[in-house]
């Protein structure tokens, strides 16, 4: 061989050595399992906000405390977010695996139940039990209950920042000039400065209270689309408005509208309980209040809450029925949802824990109740998703400026028929 | 007439210089924007000041991803996953690679047809059934079961370049390599895999980077919190509208350390093995 | 002769585990989703789907927008091929002379590579805000007046693109390097003693000689470009605006994961991979002189 070449064959000895000791190395790894045995194990997937995850462990070490016949059973949760979660328990179930309880918005059950995947409440907990909690608070399909509530919340509401605003209008007529005032171009650059109202541009998730505060909602009671009604041309006019007279950027996200009220750069912002804390940790002085009652109208805005239900697998293993059970009904206990109410801001489903003294006076409670009681619930049905996606390309297009009012929600009646349809066949 | 070329050599200096520099700055401004999220208080994505350095900076997103989240046990298992993906991956590769290029059998066209094919599937819909068959076969929610699928993913570019790499190297050298008495073997041990270290090279790290950055299969195919790669750590800083983007940079920016300094490792190699000289000799 | 036959039978042993890996992982879910895209399989029969023949591949042309997002799709490829190679080989061909500090630039350009995707699709979302991002504060100081990113059509398709060709320039310029290696130096010698400038020298020497190394860049980057759904989805937030910014892969997604449409959106996988079986044939005829 040419001696050039011999050298880097022995560079090459050297190299494979080590490769080959680097590969002896890893095989312990790559065997590793990390399997969990289903028999011996309760798991709950969730897509909780970190404090929920918190709390949600807290609450698992007092069911250990209080229920040591349970000792052998390895307790824990699995967090995804929303859409991985669906994906995720879809995926698992089809393969009869899957957790034993799944936690997550109430609207994500109708699918699950149409496709077989859920373990009505009752074949696993007596009907005592359910009949503990608020009916309206209950995921109900074709007569069953398919999942126990820990909290309804969900809810936008209005927050605004003491340091720049005096006085929180009740109305409108009162509100918008008050925008208008809070809207404020200091160094004159064409660009304000402060922005009166920040809110998510985006999703039609914030287009709905005002839907409901112009008169309309989403869909009747035979789950059909009611998105072409003068209520919708209402509020899709008033919103435009709003971004015709600058009081709100021209492109606003989650992400920029939560920036720039952390900023201190807009009074007011429409967002809901998941995010109230992360704005006093930022040092906003914030207040909470029902958005303002549509003068025109005299409704109040209703925006959408939800309950957040856990829910059964229909393939969970059998020997960790009892367990499940237990683990069940302590997670939507009275005592948790106090907790659970007091540490995020939401209302309880348990009728017993409403009527607590302290959820009765507290200050965040009582905002946040009276918005909730002004709101509504979201459907639960599938056809919520087509629902949604009809609204969103609709706002968009009218906060663009691209779209009338009008037009958009014929838009928006005919894109939901037609993807309900298809989503049918 | 020397101080013509002088000033035109320093003339190609200078632009050679700003293109780089021009490239590299497209390259690294958003990296930079990353740093200025792990850095700034308060979980904000985005800001209103284009400062790098945020006001009331903080190391505190690094303090958080290594001492309050498992961040060394995502890296040990992305480690274990991408560089047993890279080892497996070069060695199936730099075989595979001179079977199609020196060898001409029948369907010999066909199985490197067939190899690209595998590539053209919509990843989106090969998840479920994927997730079946590897519940089948008990590679669920094992390490092992992930690196068999990034291998299948990684293979096909792997065998091409491979395979591209060994045509450019002349067939005289391995026939001179058989006539001093080698077996074919050998001769591609001794002769053709030194010449390769390029495409070895690349190989390599593309098969780690598989392995390194994938998201979805890994979503499926594992379960355990104890067995979570460095993108499903990384996932789990997400809720459905708060995030913790002061870690979730922090972690990003720590993710890529391992990957460049693997390419300088492997940078070295990137050099030239094959002189025309050699096949004079 | 016996020679010929130990090389075959090498190759076959060779080719071996390679094979069994690929047909494993890859043909079974393949089979799979060609059954269910002949079946009604959605969330309506979802433990018992029926057959019901072609009719969700005739769907697909039926239903509205196709063309459109065909179309889409075919520029989004092209476009991000065009300056992925362009950029990866120029700054391959910038960083393989010696230049001081080269393995510095070297590392720094592999960053857009070595980033974790999802903050790198993200963060560019953010430069692109129409007030607040970098990208237009940076055009107002040079001059040009702030484009609307995410509100105009056009543009709303341009971010994805820039953002993609941010991402994937880096690996074209690891293969290039790895390419140039093994262009002997004699070559460009014997080029310049006859008299050919750098450009001559670029076209009759380095770009053949790489051309080898290239192509499965150039055939498997169109695949995944063609079929790369995070970039777009997490730029434009799932289609902006209203839902305008789509490629056919995105499609397939809503139909699967937000209506559980499966067997649609089996059939439309289905009707994606016979079309880039026909484009990379497509290559294959024009490369036909080196291929085999």
């Amino acid at each position: 061989m040419v001696p050039a070449m011999k050298n880097l064959v022995h560079r090459n000895a050297v190299f494979n050595t080590i490769l080959l000791l680097i590969m002896l190395g890893l095989v312990p790894g790559m065997v590793s399992c990390g399997r969990v045995d289903r028999s011996r194990s309760v798991t709950v997937w969730e897509q909780m906000d970190p404090k929920e995850q918190a709390l949600f462990d807290i609450h698992v070490e007092q069911f250990r405390r209080e229920h040591p016949e349970f000792a052998e059973f390895d307790i824990g949760r699995v967090h995804y977010r929303t859409e991985d979660l669906q994906t995720q328990f879809q995926t698992a179930a089809l393969a009869f695996g899957g957790p034993n309880l799944v936690y997550g918005p109430a609207d994500k059950i109708g699918p699950y139940s149409i496709m077989g995947l859920l373990m009505p409440v009752g074949e696993l907990l007596p009907q005592a039990e359910i009949d503990r909690f608020r009916p309206e608070t209950l995921p109900v399909l074709d007569g069953h209950v398919y999942g126990l509530p820990d909290h309804v919340g969900n809810h936008l509401t209005l927050v605004a920042n003491m340091a720049l605003v005096d006085s929180i209008p009740v109305d409108t007529d009162a509100w918008v000039p008050q925008l208008r005032r809070l809207t404020v171009d200091e160094d004159g650059d064409g660009r304000p400065d402060q922005y009166g109202l920040v809110f998510n541009l985006l999703e039609p998730f914030w287009l709905v209270p005002w839907l409901g505060g112009f008169g309309g909602w989403v869909m009747d009671d035979s789950s059909r689309p009611t998105l072409d009604t003068p209520a919708m041309v209402g509020a899709l006019t008033f919103m435009s408005g709003l971004k015709e007279s600058r009081v709100v950027p021209q492109e606003c996200d989650y992400p920029l509208a939560d920036t720039l009220f952390k900023e201190g750069r807009a009074a007011y912002i429409i967002n809901g309980p998941w995010s109230w804390e992360g704005y006093r940790e930022a040092g906003i002085d914030i207040r909470l209040a029902s958005i303002p009652m549509v003068s025109a109208t005299g409704l109040w805005p209703t925006p959408m809450t939800s309950a957040k239900c856990y829910s059964i697998n229909r393939y969970l293993d059998p020997a960790t029925r009892e367990c499940t059970a237990a683990l069940l009904e302590w997670l939507t206990g009275t005592e948790v949802q106090i907790d659970l109410a007091m540490g995020l801001g939401v209302q309880p489903g348990d009728k017993a824990a409403g009527l607590v003294e302290e959820i009765q006076n507290d200050p965040v409670q009582v905002a946040s109740r009276v918005q909730i009681e002004r709101g509504r619930l979201m459907p639960i049905v599938p056809e919520m998703r087509a629902v949604w996606d009809a609204m969103r390309p609709g706002y968009q297009s009218v906060m663009n400026g691209a779209l009338s009012p009008e037009k958009a929600a014929r838009d928006m009646q005919k894109m939901a028929v037609t993807m309900i349809e298809r989503m049918r066949e | 007439m020397s101080g013509g070329r002088l000033a035109g050599k320093i003339w190609n200096h200078v632009w050679v210089h700003a293109l780089v520099w021009l490239l590299v700055l497209f390259a690294v401004f958003p990296i930079l924007q990353i740093v200025s999220i792990s850095l700034r208080p308060g979980d904000q994505l985005y800001s209103t000041s284009l400062n790098i350095i945020p006001d009331g900076a903080t190391l505190d997103a690094y303090r958080i991803m290594f001492t309050e989240k498992p961040f060394l046990l995502w890296m040990r298992n992305s480690l274990v996953v991408s560089l047993g993906t890279a080892l497996i991956g070069v060695a199936l590769a730099s075989l595979g690679g001179f079977a199609l290029s020196r060898s001409r059998f029948t369907g010999r066209g066909a199985a490197l047809q067939g190899i690209l094919m595998t590539q053209m599937f919509p990843a989106t819909m090969l998840l479920l059934p994927l997730y079946l068959l590897m519940r089948k076969l008990h590679l669920v929610d094992t390490l092992g079961g992930v690196m068999v699928a990034y291998v299948a993913t990684a293979l096909p570019f792997c065998i091409w370049t491979m395979k591209g790499y060994y045509d450019t190297i002349p067939v005289a050298l391995n026939e001179a390599a058989l006539i001093d008495g080698c077996t074919p073997f050998q001769a591609f041990v001794r002769v053709t895999l030194p010449l390769s270290t390029p495409a070895l090279v690349i190989t390599a790290l593309f098969s780690f980077m598989t392995g390194w950055s994938e998201f979805m299969v890994a979503r499926v195919m594992l379960a355990s919190k104890e067995l979570m790669t460095l993108p499903l750590g990384l996932e789990s800083l997400f809720t459905t509208y708060q995030t913790e983007w002061a870690n979730y940079a922090a972690g990003s920016l720590l993710v890529c350390v391992p990957v460049v300094f693997l390419f300088l490792v492997l940078n070295r190699y990137l050099v030239s093995g094959l002189t025309l000289g050699s096949v004079k000799g | 002769m016996s020679t010929e036959r130990a090389q075959n039978r090498l190759a076959f042993w060779f080719l071996l585990p390679s094979a069994l890996v690929l047909l494993g992982v890859v043909a079974y879910p393949f089979f799979f989703n060609v059954y269910i895209s002949l079946t009604n399989w959605n969330m309506f029969h979802f433990r018992n789907p029926e057959i019901i023949g072609l009719t969700h591949y005739i769907r697909i042309f039926s239903e509205s927008d196709f063309y459109r997002i065909f179309g889409k799709t075919i520029a989004w490829t092209a476009i991000n091929l065009v300056f992925h190679f362009t950029l990866g080989l120029g700054a391959a061909l910038l960083l393989n002379r010696k230049l001081p500090g080269r393995n510095l630039y070297r590392a720094l350009l592999i960053l857009p590579w070595a980033m974790p995707q999802y903050i790198s699709a993200l963060t560019w979302r953010g430069m692109f805000n129409a007030e607040y991002g970098a990208v237009n504060i940076l055009l107002a100081k040079v001059g040009i007046g702030a484009v609307p990113w995410f509100t105009s059509e056009f543009w709303a398709f341009m971010a994805p693109v820039i953002t993609n060709i941010w991402l994937g320039f880096p690996f074209i310029m690891v293969i290039a390097l790895g390419g140039l290696q093994s262009i002997p130096r004699e070559l460009y010698e014997a080029a310049r003693i006859d008299g050919a400038g750098p450009v001559r020298q670029f076209f009759s020497i380095t770009l053949p000689m790489l051309k080898p190394v290239l192509m499965p860049a150039l055939v498997l980057g169109t695949i995944w470009t063609f079929n790369n759904l995070n970039v777009i989805w997490l730029v434009t937030d799932q289609g902006l605006p209203a839902d305008k910014t789509h490629i056919l892969v995105t499609y397939v997604y809503k139909a699967a994961f937000v209506y559980y449409r499966y067997g649609y959106a089996a059939a439309f996988s289905v009707f994606i991979f016979l079309v880039l079986v026909v484009i990379v044939r497509g290559y294959d005829r024009v490369a036909r002189e080196e291929a085999y």
